[in-house]
This record gives C-alpha cells, sequence and structure tokens, in this order.
C-alpha cells in the first residue's frame, strides 16, 4: 500500500457490512412488524377467547374466523362504513389542504397568523379535539348547529345519535383536524415551485386558474402522491375521535375497521377473530400501498 | 484490512450493537414495569419473627370521576401506613375503568406481574373470573374475627356482583346508582308532585316542557344499558337473569323500550332518538334547560355546586303506581393473581382499613359516591353531612329499589348487542318488538358457549 490512502469509496469494503448495516433496521422491521403478521395469520385459524378459561388454550378451527366475518352482517355494515369514511374524507382533506395552501402562500401581512389557524387543528391531540367538536355537535345550542341554522339549515341536528349523520360527523372532525397537516406538504411544494415557469405562463397571457391547474397542479403530482398515501393511512388508522365522539355507535352506523377491531379484542376478547379481522386491514393496506406504487412508478417514467 | 479499515468495521459493528440493544431494552421496558418495583419485598431476607417482613403492595385506581381522587387516596394510604409501618402501599392511578382492565389484561398476557389490588367495575366480575386474573377472597374474610358481619354491612344492592361460583371476589369501594333528579322549584311553581308512576313522570315531564326552550326531561342514550335497567326493572323484569342468561325480549321490557321512546314520541317531553348527552345533561339541568335529567348519583355534588334551585332526587318511578327502581353501578376492590401470601395479607388488610366506616364515610362526603356499608351512615362525619345535604341520604335510601347491573360472562360481546339494538329501537330503525327479539337471539348465540 501506498503511504497515500486512496479515497473510501475506492476501497473494497468487506462484503458483510451491507448486511452488517442494514441488519438493525431489519431485526426490529422483523420483530415489530413481521413477526406479529405472521403471528397474526396464525392465529387467524385458531379460536381463543381469553375471558374463559375453557377456550383460552388456541383450538384449531380453519377458516372458520374469515367464515364468520364475511358472513356477518356487522362486518359487512363495518366494510360499507370504512369505505365510506376513507373515499369521504381523503379527498376532501387533500382538497382543502391545497387550497389552503394556496391562500396562505403569499407574502401578506399577518399570513402567518393565518397560517397557525390552518395549522392549529394539528397540534391539538385527536381527543382534545372530539372533545370540542361534542360540543359543536350539541343538539339546540351547539356552535355547529347554530351556523348551520343561520345558514338555512333546518334538518336533524341530533349529530352523534342520529345514524344518518354520526359517521358524517366523526367524517367532518377528521377533514378539520388532517387538512391543516396536509397543508404543510403543499405548502412546501408551492414553495419550490420554479418562478420562471409561471413567468414564461404569465407571458404568453395563461390566466392564474390556468396557470393553477394547468402548471402548479401538475408539478405538485408527487407532492399529491406522497400527501394521498399518508391521508390513506392515517385514514385507517386513527380512530381515536370515534372512542370520544360515538363509540362506533349508534347501532353501530360510525364504526369502521380499526374500531371494530379493537372491540372484538378488547371487549369481546376474541383473539381468534381480531386476528381474522388484522389480517382483512393488512390486505387492504397492502393493496393500496402496492397500487400506489404502481401508479408512481407510472407516473414518475 | 489496513487498521484503518479495521477500526472502522470495529466501530460500525459496535454501533450496531448499541443499537441492537436498545432495540432490546426499549421492547424490555415497554412490558409493564410493575414487576421490578415488587422486587424488594420478595427477596427480603427473612427477618425475626419479632418484627413483620416489610411488604410492597401496588393498587391500580382509576382517576377518570369527578372528584380528586388521587388526592384523597393518598391521604387515607398515609393513614394506613402510619398504622402498619412495614407495609408500602404504592398506587398507580390510570385513566378510566377501561384503562385499568387493560393494562392488567395486557400485563399478564403478556407474562408480566399484575398489581396486587386493583379498582375495577363491579360488573366486570365473570369476565375477570373466567380469565383467571383474581382470586377469591373467602379465606380472608374466614380469617377475620367477626367476618361474616364484615360482609353483612356492606348493602346487599353492593354485593350483588360480588359473588359467583359460590365465592366472594370483590369489595364494595366506589359505588353508586342511578337517580332521577328534578327541580323541586318548578315542581312546586307547576304543583307537580315527584312522580309515583311512568304516567305521573311522563305527564310531569309534558307539563314542564316548553317548546325550544325545556325539555321535561333528558336521558342520555349514548351508552344505554346503565340508565335502560331502572325502566325495565320498574317494568318488572330486569334485563339480567344469570351469569348465562339474559332477558331482552320479554314483553315487559319491550314495554319498557316503548316507555322511552313515547317520553319523545307521545309526550314531545324528551329529546328525540339516542341522546348523546352524557356529559351535557347535569348542565343543562343545572342551567334549566332540562327540569329533569336521569343520571349518576355520582353528578350530585355537581350539580348541587351549579343548580340554583332546590335539586330533588329520587329513584325512577316504576311502571305501576308506588313502584320505583333503580340500578347500581361503579367499582370494587380486585385482588390479583401472582402475588405473594404476604402480599395479599398486607392487601387484605388494607382493604379492611379503606372500607372502614370511618373512610366509607369520607369517601362518600369527599367524592359523592354512595357509602358502601350500612355502618358508615352511623358515623357522625356522615350524619352531620346529611343533615346539611339531604340529597346524600336520599340517594342511599334508594338502594332498597335497586336490581343487580347487567353483568354475564362474555360481557363486551352481549353489552354490545343490546346496545346495538336498543339504539335501532330509539331512533325508531326497528320496532322495540322486533329489536329486542333480534338482541334476544344473538345474545343467546354469544352466551351459548359459555354454558
Amino acid at each position: 500500500m501506498s503511504a497515500a490512502a486512496p479515497p473510501l469509496s475506492h476501497r473494497k469494503a468487506p462484503k458483510w457490512l451491507p448486511y452488517l448495516l442494514v441488519s438493525p433496521t431489519l431485526v426490529i422491521v422483523l420483530v415489530f412488524t413481521a413477526w406479529p403478521t405472521v403471528q397474526a395469520v396464525y392465529m387467524s385459524f385458531f379460536r381463543q377467547y381469553l375471558n374463559f378459561a375453557k377456550f383460552r388454550t388456541p383450538t384449531f378451527i380453519g377458516l372458520h374466523n374469515y367464515r364468520e366475518l364475511f358472513t356477518s352482517p356487522d362486518f359487512l355494515q363495518v366494510l360499507k362504513n370504512t369505505a365510506i369514511y376513507v373515499a369521504g374524507t381523503v379527498p376532501a382533506s387533500i382538497v382543502l389542504a391545497f387550497l389552503f395552501a394556496l391562500l396562505v402562500n403569499r407574502a401578506v401581512k399577518g399570513i402567518g397568523l393565518a397560517r397557525l389557524g390552518f395549522f392549529y387543528p394539528t397540534i391539538l391531540p385527536m381527543v382534545s379535539a372530539a372533545t370540542i367538536w361534542m360540543f359543536f355537535f350539541t343538539p339546540d345550542y351547539g356552535l355547529f348547529n347554530s351556523l348551520l341554522e343561520t345558514l338555512g339549515y333546518h334538518g336533524p341536528e341530533n349529530w352523534l345519535g342520529n345514524p344518518h349523520l354520526a359517521l358524517l360527523a366523526v367524517m367532518i372532525v377528521a377533514i378539520w383536524k388532517n387538512a391543516g397537516y396536509l397543508m404543510i406538504f403543499y405548502l412546501a411544494g408551492l414553495q419550490n415551485l420554479p418562478e420562471d415557469v409561471f413567468e414564461a405562463a404569465s407571458l404568453d397571457g395563461a390566466s392564474w386558474w390556468t396557470q393553477l391547474w394547468k402548471i402548479a397542479f401538475p408539478l405538485l403530482r408527487r407532492t399529491t402522491l406522497f400527501v394521498s398515501t399518508i391521508a390513506i393511512i392515517d385514514a385507517f388508522q386513527v380512530v381515536d375521535h370515534i372512542f370520544v365522539m360515538t363509540q362506533g355507535g349508534p347501532s353501530g352506523a360510525s364504526t369502521v375497521l380499526l374500531y371494530y377491531l379493537w372491540q372484538v379484542r378488547f371487549e369481546d376478547q376474541n383473539v381468534g377473530l381480531a386476528s381474522a379481522l388484522t389480517v382483512v386491514l393488512i390486505v387492504i393496506m397492502l393493496a393500496i400501498t402496492i397500487t400506489n406504487f404502481v401508479l408512481s412508478e407510472r407516473e414518475g417514467a | 484490512m489496513s487498521l484503518k479499515q479495521r477500526v472502522f468495521s470495529l466501530a460500525v459493528l459496535l454501533l450496531v450493537l448499541g443499537l441492537a440493544l436498545a432495540a432490546c431494552g426499549s421492547k424490555a421496558t415497554s412490558t409493564p414495569a410493575p414487576a421490578a418495583t415488587q422486587a424488594p419485598a420478595a427477596t427480603e431476607a427473612p427477618a425475626a419473627t419479632a418484627a413483620p417482613k416489610p411488604v410492597t403492595i401496588e393498587v391500580y385506581y382509576p382517576v377518570a370521576v369527578d372528584a380528586p381522587i388521587a388526592k384523597i387516596l393518598n391521604g387515607y394510604i398515609a393513614d394506613f401506613e402510619k398504622a402498619n409501618p412495614n407495609i408500602t402501599v404504592k398506587p398507580v392511578f390510570s385513566g378510566g375503568y377501561g384503562d385499568v382492565k387493560t393494562t392488567i389484561q395486557t400485563t399478564i398476557e403478556g407474562g408480566g406481574k399484575p398489581p396486587v389490588l386493583a379498582v375495577m367495575l363491579a360488573a366486570d366480575l365473570y369476565d375477570l373470573v373466567n380469565a383467571g386474573y383474581v382470586v377469591p377472597l373467602d379465606d380472608f374474610i374466614k380469617a377475620m374475627p367477626n367476618g361474616s358481619a364484615y360482609i353483612n354491612d356492606f348493602f346487599p344492592a353492593f354485593m350483588a356482583n360480588s359473588r359467583y361460583d359460590g365465592k366472594i371476589w370483590s369489595i364494595p369501594f366506589q359505588r353508586s346508582v342511578v337517580a332521577l333528579y328534578y327541580n323541586a322549584d318548578l315542581f312546586q311553581q307547576e304543583g307537580i308532585q315527584p312522580p309515583n308512576s311512568w304516567q305521573a313522570l311522563a305527564e310531569a315531564a309534558q307539563k314542564l316542557t316548553i317548546p325550544n326552550k325545556r325539555w321535561g326531561i333528558e336521558w342520555p342514550s349514548g351508552w344505554p344499558y346503565w340508565l335502560f335497567q331502572p325502566l325495565a326493572i320498574g317494568s318488572g323484569q330486569n334485563i339480567v337473569k344469570s351469569p348465562t342468561e339474559v332477558v331482552f325480549n320479554d314483553p315487559k321490557v319491550i314495554a319498557a323500550v316503548q316507555y322511552y321512546i313515547d317520553l319523545s314520541h307521545k309526550y314531545q317531553a324528551m329529546p328525540e332518538g339516542v341522546q348523546k348527552n352524557w356529559g351535557n345533561a347535569p348542565a343543562d339541568f343545572a342551567k334549566g334547560a332540562a327540569a329533569m335529567i336521569v343520571h349518576s348519583s355520582g353528578s350530585l355534588s355537581g350539580i348541587l355546586s351549579q343548580a340554583k334551585f332546590k335539586v330533588g332526587v329520587m329513584a325512577v318511578p316504576g311502571k305501576a303506581p308506588g313502584t320505583y327502581a333503580t340500578v347500581t353501578g361503579g367499582g370494587n376492590f380486585y385482588m390479583l393473581k401472582g402475588a405473594t401470601p404476604e402480599q395479599q395479607q398486607a392487601a387484605w388488610k388494607f382493604i379492611e382499613f379503606i372500607t372502614q366506616p370511618k373512610y366509607a364515610a369520607d369517601f362518600s362526603i369527599q367524592t359523592g359516591y354512595i357509602a358502601t356499608r350500612k355502618s358508615a351512615y352511623d358515623t357522625d362525619a356522615m350524619k352531620a353531612y346529611i343533615a346539611k345535604v339531604p340529597q346524600a341520604g336520599q340517594l342511599k335510601d334508594m338502594l332498597q329499589y335497586a336490581g343487580a347491573e347487567l353483568s354475564c360472562m362474555n360481557l363486551g360481546k352481549v353489552r354490545n348487542i343490546f346496545h346495538k339494538y336498543l339504539q335501532a329501537a330509539y331512533n325508531g330503525q326497528m320496532t322495540p318488538e322486533e329489536a329486542m327479539q333480534k338482541a334476544q337471539q344473538e345474545a343467546d348465540k354469544a352466551l351459548e358457549m359459555f354454558k
């Protein structure tokens, strides 16, 4: 070897080094994600109730848990609720986030305050937010109802007790909570857009509207993909407000997948069925993630 | 490899090991810590027989109640430790009843060591016993010089959820009943007597309703079984019969569901459908937006401090004139498996200590819960309190009308089934008859394998 050592990149690293370097992540993923998944799949073929001695020891029952799930009207209702919840909250939050970002992406005096206003629901813990909204939704004198009344609404006011409104009510809270958070990503995206494209468009006489939809929005495609991914995951994973506001009721009208999973596991103590539900949840999430990934790869190409 | 390379590789290796250790460490601490804190007592060398061995016991306690529970409990614990210098009591305060139960459940299922004592819902009896989490208390009671007198001093209504399989599994601690609160000033103004039947209650509510200004009565139903039970009991049929038998489709229960619906539809005296107003009802009542509410006895002190009128409390009138009904609720002391005999003895001492009439009375006065023992009402402190707040005495007198709270095998599932169909009936999605038949069918199925 010469006296001067060659640059690090030219050196031949030992073969095992890359494996060693990824091993911590790998171990953590295996222990905390892969292993529980395998366990859930395995347990979903067993009957095990923790609240009764006779059924504490798991018994193999094949696909029975899945058969029970897919023939249960409760579960089908839950799937429907979840679909409505995700399809309702995700696009609405994203559109609002984009609009908020456009609104506050200007150098106007006091814009900081407006940004804070839009962002503040994000800082609030979901449980506190839900508690506040419970008061907003109060029939007779709740703020939300008063507001709707001044806008000319005279329909039912019992948002959390009415089976046709309860799901909508928890969706409104989720949208309110998420839009500000997602706005941050659009705001960052907007501020990174190249100025010259817009200048050129202006010179060509493109209207503000055209610039927005034909230039800004397409350029923010990557941001939109990212935002939609986390918004979808969030929609499946955050159910705190349901615990506070409706407990999944009335009559299961606002029960979504994760809340149902909690009920089956911790209230019914039915480990087998809860595992089957976990598998269903994982499959749905995986399908969405893969679809998203494939779409983004195709568009990126 | 050059020295530099070696050093670099070594550094990477150490880093990886460190991360792995950190990961393991965080995993270890994620299993609940309680186990560690109990070690000193267990490892203590056998002392001379004269001085009792030092013992540490942990007590899990829900704090999601209106009163400053932690402060009150810490005071009692200090008194106890003074009287028993060899025993250290470590209270662990956590969220609500559900949180305490879930913590203990996950600790035990995860192979950890649960606390020696915990206050959990009286109604959770069967699930806790069936899961094998708790130990029976009969041996401790028998070892007392006056064990049966001790047990008999608790109000029988509060002991209703303590016995199973011929054994006693829990000791009543913070207990409540369902009460009907009424605005006594309004009653007097309108010349209304406290109602003594369903009919009288409905008419009073109707008379006191002013559209868009005041409801005759509010009756929360977001988590409905508990506040519904007085109606079923008052109709002549409680919804629970035995640990494996619930009664939802009895005509008397169906009549109770219909009565609740009638209060809004026929008498226009109550908000329609499922009422999500558990939190708001006491405030509505105190500010005059509701002339009557059905709520927990635990709300009494809050209501009294806010209301600017004379507050009446009574049991919920029954269907037949002159009958009344209520139902008990709240938490009991349970002893958990896995403690040493010394810890169990110490834990029992603590239960005995804290349920003494003196403390039962003080706890009731400070929190608004009903004192669990008859003799607590003979203490001077309690007599003075009732002279000042007669409603507290009236709540206690309601215990004679109390039925057992819904408690059975597979409780979580059965309760969810009942809620689903009761709310469907309240919201007019099904007739009471249809809803209760379906509830019965599903509940029977959920209980079948537990028979």
